[in-house]
């Protein structure tokens, strides 16, 4: 302590004396904190290699037609996204409150007049704004590829067109061109992208309600994705188990995760209704406030 | 008004499926008074840190009732006032010195100009200014625990809880923050400190209570429970061999014993100190 000449000013602005409410503040600083603390352990670097997948897969199943090619991009990166995304998710969450354990911060957050609803709620907003960067990092970087992709499909198109020896050569090669245009400028993938962000908001607040049971983070990633696995498999189970009521009411806990994955109809053609985006992402949130409630019971009464 | 009092405080762990509860605090009744520095004592695992935790409602009681400044331990206004260094802290890796104090300063309430001020006089205070921008991750134990003890002051608390604050720092940074403790005292804060530095304790705190499994064995003032009331220790300088043994037929004549004659030693943290102060080099650099 470099020699104590230093005149220590009161803190006159910090906290009023009283009763502390419930404050959004104190919830955003610990969500920023959460945030930074995320990054800056290079998380974001797992994106480099979803840019890889991304620009590859734009030179896989070049031996389809032009429309067939742009399907199955689309269906690949929207599923790369999904299993990247699904990885921070959980492997991110599960490490937030045993790391908070054992560098003792915990202790000193709570230390200060600081509420466990707002601790807690800080960390999964922190974990939410991780994944909402890096799902729209993931999507421009998807986007990017799109556009390139279609711009080289469009000079093929253009060439077919301009080179058309027949007039029915001629409106093939026009049709084509068409196509590709009404392919891309389809919008269901972003639909497919909201979709897939609930996801994997959903499955960090069902990690973070594990971890506020157990403090091994082993134990936390293994169950938590042992829910992901079993909520993808929640639809087929539901039809297998229809006669069996007490499956049932256990399998209606789950949620279906599966709904959540449009990569499909996008692959198939179908239309997807924005009133079907609104459903699933409302069922998705409704059950994101369920489980953080219950995350909070829990988490008020652990003695840390 | 007491900056603690706790009444029969108790605390029993659960140890696990059918094998029955630990009694970690057993009745503790514990009075710290406003402005004073209590040294609380105990082997590992006397429940030290369970008392820490309990006051700081990190943990819930068992039976009994604990209050920091007249308000009941459960509730959160009762740590408007009070800083917390954990022992062995670690804080955020990836945090500088600085943004940690920043993450603490704002979680308080503080912001802007205040507190970029209140900052910069705690990374000068515990020797930290150099070292600023540095992240928590290249931090030594003594740089952690140095900046674990501006944390807990960056809200200006009336109330400080230390626990082991001195655990892995090296002479010169235990005997800083020595000092630090001594200072805060002189600015009228109150120190509950945890320690197994016997020494230490001795020179700061005015009041010491000594946990054994659970419960408080001994409590008093530090003078009154250090001083032996039967024995005097005189020290001379320059007595000539002759001019002693005047002296000590003179107390057996008065009826006394001379139990030791001796040269007294310096402290090894003395000789440690002056041989550092005598390098020509200067001493060396925390940050």
């Amino acid at each position: 302590m470099t020699e104590s000449q230093v005149n220590l000013t009161t803190a006159a602005t910090a906290i009023k004396p009283g009763r502390v409410g419930f404050s959004l503040h104190r919830v955003w600083i610990i969500g920023l904190n959460t945030f930074t603390e995320s990054m800056r352990q290079k998380v974001f670097n797992i994106l480099l290699i979803f840019a890889l997948v991304a620009i590859s897969s734009a030179s896989f199943f070049t031996e389809f037609t032009f429309s067939e090619q742009l399907k199955f991009m689309k269906d690949f990166c929207l599923g790369a996204v999904s299993v990247f995304g699904t990885l921070i998710a959980i492997v991110g969450t599960a490490q937030l409150l045993p790391n908070e354990l054992e560098n003792r911060t915990i202790y000193t957050i709570l230390a200060k007049p600081v509420r466990r609803l707002e601790f807690i709620l800080g960390k999964y907003i922190g974990m939410a704004l991780l994944l909402f960067i890096s799902v729209l990092m993931m999507s421009l970087m998807l986007g990017a590829v799109l556009k390139i992709k279609e711009a080289r499909m469009v000079m093929v198109a253009q060439q077919g067109v301009d080179q058309a020896s027949t007039p029915d050569a001629r409106e093939a090669a026009e049709g084509d061109l068409a196509q590709i245009r009404a392919d891309t400028a389809d919008l269901d993938i972003i639909k497919g992208i909201i979709l897939i962000f609930i996801k994997l908001s959903l499955l960090a607040a069902i990690t973070l309600l594990i971890s506020t049971i157990s403090t091994s983070m082993i134990f936390n990633v293994a169950v938590a994705f042992m829910v992901f696995f079993a909520g993808h498999l929640r639809s087929a189970a539901t039809e297998a188990w229809a006669h069996h009521k007490i499956w049932l009411a256990l399998l209606a806990i789950l949620p279906d995760l599966g709904a959540f994955n449009v990569a499909d109809d996008i692959n198939l053609g179908n239309l997807i209704p924005w009133q079907h985006v609104g459903l699933v992402a409302a069922d998705g949130l409704g059950r994101i406030v369920i489980i953080l409630i219950a995350t909070h019971l829990i988490f008020a009464k652990r003695e840390i | 008004m007491n900056a603690i009092c706790t009444k029969n405080l108790t605390k029993k762990y659960a140890l696990g499926w059918r094998q029955g509860r630990l009694l970690a605090l057993d009745s503790l009744n514990l009075q710290v008074n406003d402005g004073e520095v209590y040294g609380l004592l105990g082997p590992n695992g006397s429940g030290k840190s369970t008392t820490l935790k309990l006051i700081l409602g990190l943990i819930s009681r068992t039976d009994g009732d604990a209050w920091v400044f007249d308000v009941p331990c459960d509730k959160v206004q009762s740590r408007l006032h009070v800083g917390f260094l954990p022992e062995n802290p670690y804080f955020y890796k990836y945090l500088t010195g600085m943004e940690t104090l920043e993450f603490y300063g704002r979680l308080c309430g503080m912001r802007g100009a205040p507190l970029q001020k209140r900052i910069n006089e705690l990374l000068e205070l515990v020797g930290l200014t150099r070292a600023r921008d540095r992240r928590l991750a290249g931090y030594s134990k003594g740089m952690l625990q140095r900046i674990g003890l501006a944390q807990a002051m960056i809200h200006d608390p009336k109330l400080l809880l230390l626990d082991e604050p001195t655990a892995g720092v090296d002479p010169i940074g235990s005997r800083d923050i020595r000092d630090m403790i001594l200072r805060l005292k002189n600015m009228g804060k109150t120190v509950l400190l945890c320690s197994h530095l016997l020494e230490q304790v001795q020179e700061v705190c005015d009041r010491i209570g000594v946990l054994n499994l659970g419960k408080m064995i001994l409590e008093g003032n530090m003078e009154t429970l250090i001083r032996d009331q039967r024995r005097l220790t005189f020290t001379v300088q320059d007595l000539s061999d002759s001019a002693r043994a005047q002296v000590e037929a003179t107390v057996r004549a008065a009826g006394g014993q001379v139990l030791s004659v001796a040269h007294p030693q310096t402290t090894l943290e003395s000789l440690f100190l002056d041989a550092l102060k005598k390098d020509e080099r200067g001493m060396g650099h925390h940050d």
